[in-house]
């Protein structure tokens, strides 16, 4: 029996409505980051296992394949430790540097989890960047990023993971607590399990003093008087590390994120590379974070090259389910009507100057050629039809066909314009085209 | 106006614990008190939702609500995203490894010269991580209910199940080995939520304070 024509567990297709959203918020994202100064980079779908792992632990379980010379390839399942290999290696001399992607990542998942295993990253990385303008840059410009896919409802939390490894190696030098210890508090800080956590930081061998502060500082959030309640905790054990620089990022934040981001310092966030800045960034409708990011100042450093950087990165396919839930959604890209212009037989060449003419004035036009489709259709004869609002187009032909029905809303009096008017002066003047639709109001509201 | 906080409220032997736990907490249980074959109960600008305990954080994980009540067990075993915001203390139980209590062979001979056990379990996940960390090498088969069963018709040499004051185990003659952990109730939270929802904080201190 034939196999059922399937795509893999968790791969799909995108179909052209979907493709057209994503093509637009790819777009206007990237604008973004361009305006910012981020150049774009791309890296290769496959890596050598071994070179990831030494920028870092692999927080996603990847794709793995021999290639022929017996080397153990992954596909990428992330965009940032690539990107750190070919810094390091590379561009060494271009430091400092900003650079922004868009590539797909390629993650295991377990059966009947409803996770995807490819999914698209929209991100960006400073680096050879550090302080506290540099941290600020990034999450104002994810906050832009996130507005310029056109949600209007989302949150960024940001908080810095230097204050706890600082607590932590002071429990460790205070007390016989070992390693042991400081790993399973780090995870259950990374998984936010604030029961476990309570557990391991009532150990009797535990100062009560940092105890409290341990308890204390993961339920700290809000605004800059959170990052004051950490300094008034954490300074007087001698454990503020990154506090005044994410006070002092948190200044520039506040005066431009129009109430998008705020501090919380349960976001102890994950991967064990982060050193300072670490973001998440979330919106209501769905259950998983949008994207995450933050500071990583020792990555480049296991390929070679002491070098700071910062850097974020979010799905396309959970931003689209956190727009699809925020009803009303006004940032969805309009794609200007289509026109068709009809070739007719006797003079085809007629018709592919008309819709050259449309194209060359900014405007769609697809050929309808053959058989294709008749019922309201655009002929290159005398009478012709166009979608609702657009301009209506007539390629002269001698032999004009019939006029065909318009098109329910269409202008009663169509301009007429014909092939022979079309020149290479007027073709070469004319507003470059664009599938991409219109831009959309692309700041955060301020 | 703030979307309704959606909460999970574990069916079966937590359920009227949680229940009572939220009413400490300050929030209006009427309709859980007899909600009949009703599964969602609406009270003011909070929505429970009545769910079999070990689909609890399946719920949480992906959001579709905000937070929960679900034992230590089914988060375990589930494995999935959720903030762990406070243990409530009730619900109690242990994990137990039992085997009957007049086998015809111990299940440890057997071992020696099979290299390998069967255990029948509910929890195949715990069960698993359990014996690796112990080093013993087993077959899981994974069970839906009444897993004493497995072991007195031969199923399976042994069982993970939980207990909390080891009556079932006694009635069927099987005895316990060995403890594999401890469960109770917990109050977690969707990631997301947690994040940008300030109720789910503030209903974590309450809960916490009413213990």
């Amino acid at each position: 029996m034939a196999m059922l024509p399937v795509t893999p567990r968790g791969f799909r297709d995108v179909l052209p409505e979907e493709a057209r959203l994503r093509e637009g918020i790819i777009a206007r994202v990237q604008r973004r980051c361009s305006l910012w100064g981020y150049a774009p980079i791309e890296t290769p779908t496959l890596e050598v296992l071994q070179v990831l792992e030494q920028g870092g632990k692999l927080a996603h379980q990847p794709f793995r394949l021999f290639d022929a010379d017996n080397e153990l390839l992954v596909l990428r399942p992330d965009v940032t430790l690539p990107i750190a290999r070919m810094v390091a290696t590379r561009l060494e001399a271009a430091l400092p540097l900003r650079l922004r992607y868009v590539q797909p990542v390629f993650r295991e998942q377990e059966q009947l989890q409803a996770q995807a295993r490819e999914r698209t990253q929209i991100g960006v990385e400073a680096l050879g960047l550090h302080g506290a303008a540099a941290d600020a840059e990034v999450v104002l410009l994810l906050c832009e990023a996130l507005a310029a896919c056109g949600l209007r409802d989302f949150t960024v939390a940001i908080c810095t993971v230097g204050v706890l490894r600082e607590l932590l190696d002071a429990c460790l030098r205070d007390s016989d607590l070992g390693e042991d210890w400081r790993n399973r508090v780090l995870r259950a800080c990374h998984e936010s399990n604030l029961v476990t956590l309570d557990g391991l930081v009532s150990d009797a061998r535990l100062d009560a003093r940092y105890a409290q502060a341990l308890r204390k500082i993961v339920t700290l959030s809000g605004g800059g008087e959170a990052i004051a309640a950490c300094q008034a905790i954490a300074t007087p054990l001698g454990c503020a590390d990154g506090l005044d620089e994410l006070a002092a990022s948190w200044e520039i934040i506040e005066a431009f994120a129009g109430g998008h981001v705020r501090v919380d310092f349960s976001v102890m966030s994950a991967f064990d590379y982060y050193t300072g800045l670490v973001l998440e960034a979330y919106a209501p409708g769905v259950g998983v974070a949008l994207g995450s990011g933050g500071r990583y100042d020792g990555m480049l450093s296991a390929y070679g090259l002491d070098a700071p950087a910062v850097g974020f990165a979010f799905s396309l396919e959970t931003v689209m389910q956190a727009l699809v839930a925020q009803v009303g959604d006004d940032g969805q890209p309009q794609t200007p009507d289509l026109q068709t212009v009809e070739v007719v037989e006797t003079d085809p060449v007629a018709a592919f100057r008309r819709a050259g003419e449309l194209r060359a004035a900014g405007q769609r036009a697809v050929l309808q050629v053959a058989d294709e489709g008749a019922a309201g259709a655009v002929t290159t004869g005398a009478g012709a039809t166009a979608a609702p609002g657009a301009a209506t187009a007539t390629a002269a032909t001698p032999d004009s066909a019939t006029p065909a029905p318009a098109a329910p809303g269409a202008t009663a009096a169509p301009a007429t314009v014909t092939a022979t008017a079309a020149t290479p002066a007027s073709a070469a003047t004319a507003v470059p085209s664009t599938n991409f639709g219109t831009e959309v109001p692309e700041c955060p509201k301020r | 106006m703030p979307q309704a906080l959606k909460i999970a409220v574990p069916k079966g032997s937590l359920y009227a614990d949680s229940v009572a736990a939220l009413g400490r907490a300050g929030l209006d249980i009427q309709g859980l008190s007899d909600p009949g074959r009703q599964l969602r109960v609406c009270s003011g600008d909070v929505e429970f939702y009545i769910v079999r305990p070990s689909d609890v954080p399946v719920f949480v994980s992906y959001g579709g609500v905000d937070c929960a009540i679900c034992g230590r067990d089914s988060l375990e075993e589930a494995a999935l995203d959720v903030i762990e915001l406070v243990d409530l203390g009730f619900g109690a139980c242990r994990f137990v490894v039992a085997e009957p209590e007049a086998a015809n062979r111990p299940a440890d001979a057997d071992y020696q010269r099979l290299g390998v056990m069967r255990i029948a379990t509910k929890y195949p996940r715990i069960t698993a991580r359990y014996f690796d960390q112990q080093g013993v090498q087993v077959d899981i088969v994974k069970l839906h209910g009444n897993i004493e069963l497995a072991p007195l018709s031969g199923l399976a040499e042994r069982i993970v199940d939980i207990t909390a004051t080891g009556t079932t185990l006694r009635e069927n003659r099987l005895r316990i080995v060995s403890e594999v952990m401890a469960s109770t109730a917990r109050f977690v939270g969707n990631i997301a939520s947690v994040r940008t929802d300030p109720r789910i904080r503030e209903l974590a201190q309450r809960l916490g304070e009413h213990k």
